[in-house]
């Protein structure tokens, strides 16, 4: 709930907070947050003229999350999550032409896939006079899939808090085995690198507006081709660049803030995309939140690309029919409902996310029949003591 | 852990302070204690208006020098925060009234006349003071006081003081402005009294605090009756006449600085609109009004 005499409150902590002998280091939380969150996201299923043989069902994966922050000792803080995800249904498998030319879907199956997700991660962050400094290390394991990952970051605050420059890296080494290689001739054992690097800038505006601007480089290199796919050649290098922006701002006499998002992003294999999303923060009191939010995604499609799977084409040849890699478009919307009960805090989001070639801002030459749309719904409870 | 806090007492700002830190060495303890006393000292020897040595006096001194004065750092971050004060209160906390102090005698209870009262108010207001590239110029006659900010502000830094040499639970009293160093063991909150204006050996209320500071102001015995109206020594820089709103406010927030501001505003206001800006701030407080309700909230104060 923020007013006119909380504002004034804000306003003088900001002055007091800049006096010599106060100098409060960055706060470490004081009390320790358990954290448990429940998703399911569900693509809806092909239809027959889609995919007329085969599996209908794509992806239905419930998803659980769990988090512990506590403080540990007087300057440190200490995070754990815990994933764990089950996946079942199928993916395209390969993309061909019907008898009367249209491109259709084959899903892979008929067992298609089950598939569990497990992944630990730890870390601690260091808090200084005027920032912090964190460290992470996680794996992440999956029948066909391993993932060793960590990550190093530092934030500095500059010109009494109001200005914050935070920069990191991070670097993942992942090894993919499929299954059922021998079976469908897979390769057996392939690995891919990734390393990221990002900095950015938020600033303060005013007691009721903030701004942030984050670059980020991501290189990857290795196996990027999808194993599952009948034919999916890709390059074995990849090298990506986004740049997310984001405003807020508080409205006193609506007593709700809006949050303005865009990002850019572009990879070397050819992919430059838009996001864009607003979402509205509206209190209900001091205990109720309510928040409606809008989307907007549109892709460029990858240089290789294509709808129809070329077996006749050299191996050589980059191929994709991946959808994810062709120019098409795509809206969500979603709404969160949001209790804060002091100790306990409960929240619960349910979108749905439409993806369509016609929806592109980009220039469609060839649709994919296989683009996604889903539900998700979640439930999160945290818990402070 | 031992589980009494080891305790300290000495006199600062003119008034009764203590300093109690819970340590397994009684050695240690004494010598981080004798540390944060030498703290607080040494911003009372800076700021005292009634020292001829201290840096307040020269600045007061300096009055109408169009040069100004050079300031360090510190003394730039109180007047930013003073001046702060100034702009969130629309010109009620000022520290510039010194000129209007020296009018009213409250012990004599004497209301002066309404032309010396006009006089003193010409040397009064804050935004005329220029405080930038490290040097403060007062105009002529302007006299500033830090003592509504600094005993305060001596106590968050004792406290930051305390952390910063590894004190995990300790608590800062200087005169009744508090500053939690950190909660008792266990995260065990500060219980403290509040006394109440009529005596201050009763307790109105009591707050917990489990981190930030507490700070009180009140007319406490320092008050005179004058037409029926009850008059505070605290005063109102825009109309030079003593504040006749709240008896007694305290308030717990993030920093014992933030809650002397917090709590001498509220005083400065007029008694109705004091009440719905403190409900409004969000803060844990209680006050005692001028018919002697007590009323608050949020006394379980986390800040």
């Amino acid at each position: 709930m923020k007013n006119n005499a909380s504002l004034n409150i804000i306003a003088l902590s900001s002055t007091a907070l800049a006096l010599p002998g106060i100098a409060l280091a960055d706060a470490p939380p004081t009390q320790s947050t358990i954290s448990y969150k429940l998703s399911n996201y569900q693509e809806d299923d092909l239809s027959r003229s889609e995919a007329p043989l085969g599996e209908l069902d794509r992806y239905d994966i419930d998803v659980h999350q769990f988090q512990l922050v506590s403080p540990l000792g007087r300057n440190m803080s200490l995070h754990v999550d815990a994933n764990y995800e089950s996946l079942s249904g199928a993916s395209p498998w390969f993309t061909s032409r019907s008898l009367d030319g249209e491109p259709v879907v084959n899903l892979s199956g008929p067992s298609g896939i089950n598939d569990r997700r497990t992944e630990l991660s730890v870390g601690s962050r260091y808090y200084l006079e005027n920032g912090s400094f964190a460290g992470n290390i996680g794996y992440s394991e999956e029948n066909d899939y391993r993932a060793s990952y960590f990550s190093l970051n530092g934030e500095r605050h500059y010109n009494n808090d109001l200005t914050t420059v935070s920069a990191g890296l991070s670097y993942s080494s992942d090894e993919i085995f499929p299954t059922d290689a021998e079976l469908f001739n897979r390769v057996q054992d392939e690995d891919k690198q990734s390393t990221s690097l990002f900095i950015s800038v938020s600033q303060i505006i005013n007691q009721l507006s903030s701004f942030q601007s984050a670059l980020s480089f991501t290189e990857q290199s290795g196996f990027l081709n999808d194993p599952y796919k009948l034919r999916d050649i890709r390059p074995d290098d990849k090298t990506q660049i986004a740049w997310s922006n984001s405003y807020r701002r508080f409205f006193v006499s609506a007593n709700a803030a809006l949050h303005v998002n865009y990002r850019y992003y572009h990879d070397d294999f050819g992919i430059s995309s838009h996001t864009s999303d607003l979402s509205w923060h509206q209190n209900l009191g001091r205990t109720f939140q309510l928040v409606p939010q809008l989307r907007y995604y549109s892709q460029s499609a990858a240089d290789f690309f294509t709808n129809v799977d070329d077996f006749l084409s050299p191996l050589s040849e980059y191929q994709s029919s991946d959808y994810r890699l062709s120019a098409f478009g795509a809206v969500s919307g979603g709404f969160s409902v949001i209790a804060d009960m002091g100790s306990w805090k409960a929240t619960l989001t349910a979108e749905r996310y439409l993806a369509n070639d016609k929806y592109s801002a980009y220039e469609v030459s060839e649709p994919s029949t296989a683009l996604v749309k889903y539900n998700r719904l979640s439930l999160g409870i945290d818990f402070k003591f | 852990m031992s589980p009494e806090p080891k305790r300290f007492s000495f006199k600062a700002m003119g008034s009764f302070c203590e300093i109690q830190l819970f340590d397994e060495s009684p050695v240690r303890a004494k010598n981080i204690a004798k540390q944060l006393i030498d703290e607080v000292a040494r911003l009372e020897k800076k700021y005292s208006r009634f020292r001829e040595d201290s840096l307040l006096s020269r600045i007061n001194s300096s009055a109408g020098n169009k040069a100004g004065l050079a300031i360090d750092e510190e003394t730039q971050s109180l007047f930013n925060h003073a001046l702060n004060c100034f702009e969130q209160s629309d010109g009620l906390f000022d520290i510039t009234s010194g000129a209007l102090n020296q009018l009213w005698d409250f012990k004599k209870a004497l209301v002066p006349s309404q032309e010396k009262i006009d006089a003193a108010r010409a040397h009064v207001g804050l935004h005329k003071v220029s405080c930038q590239d490290s040097h403060i110029r007062l105009p002529r006659y302007m006299q500033i006081d830090f003592g509504g900010i600094v005993k305060e502000y001596a106590a968050d830094s004792a406290a930051s003081l305390a952390r910063s040499l590894d004190v995990e639970h300790g608590l800062v009293n200087l005169g009744g402005d508090f500053s939690v160093i950190g909660a008792q063991p266990e995260n065990t909150p500060w219980t403290i009294g509040i006394s109440s204006p009529e005596s201050k050996n009763d307790i109105m209320a009591k707050i917990d605090l489990i981190n930030g500071g507490l700070a009180s102001s009140g007319d406490y015995e320092r008050f005179f009756m004058h037409e029926g109206h009850r008059y505070s020594h605290i005063l109102n820089p825009l109309t030079g006449w003593p504040a006749s709103g709240l008896r007694a406010v305290s308030i717990a927030a993030n920093l014992c600085s933030v809650a002397g501001s917090v709590a001498t505003i509220a005083m400065l206001k007029e008694e109705v609109e004091a009440k719905i800006w403190l409900k409004d701030s969000g803060l844990g407080h209680v006050y005692m009004d001028s018919q002697g309700i007590v009323a608050g909230a949020d006394l379980k104060n986390k800040n």
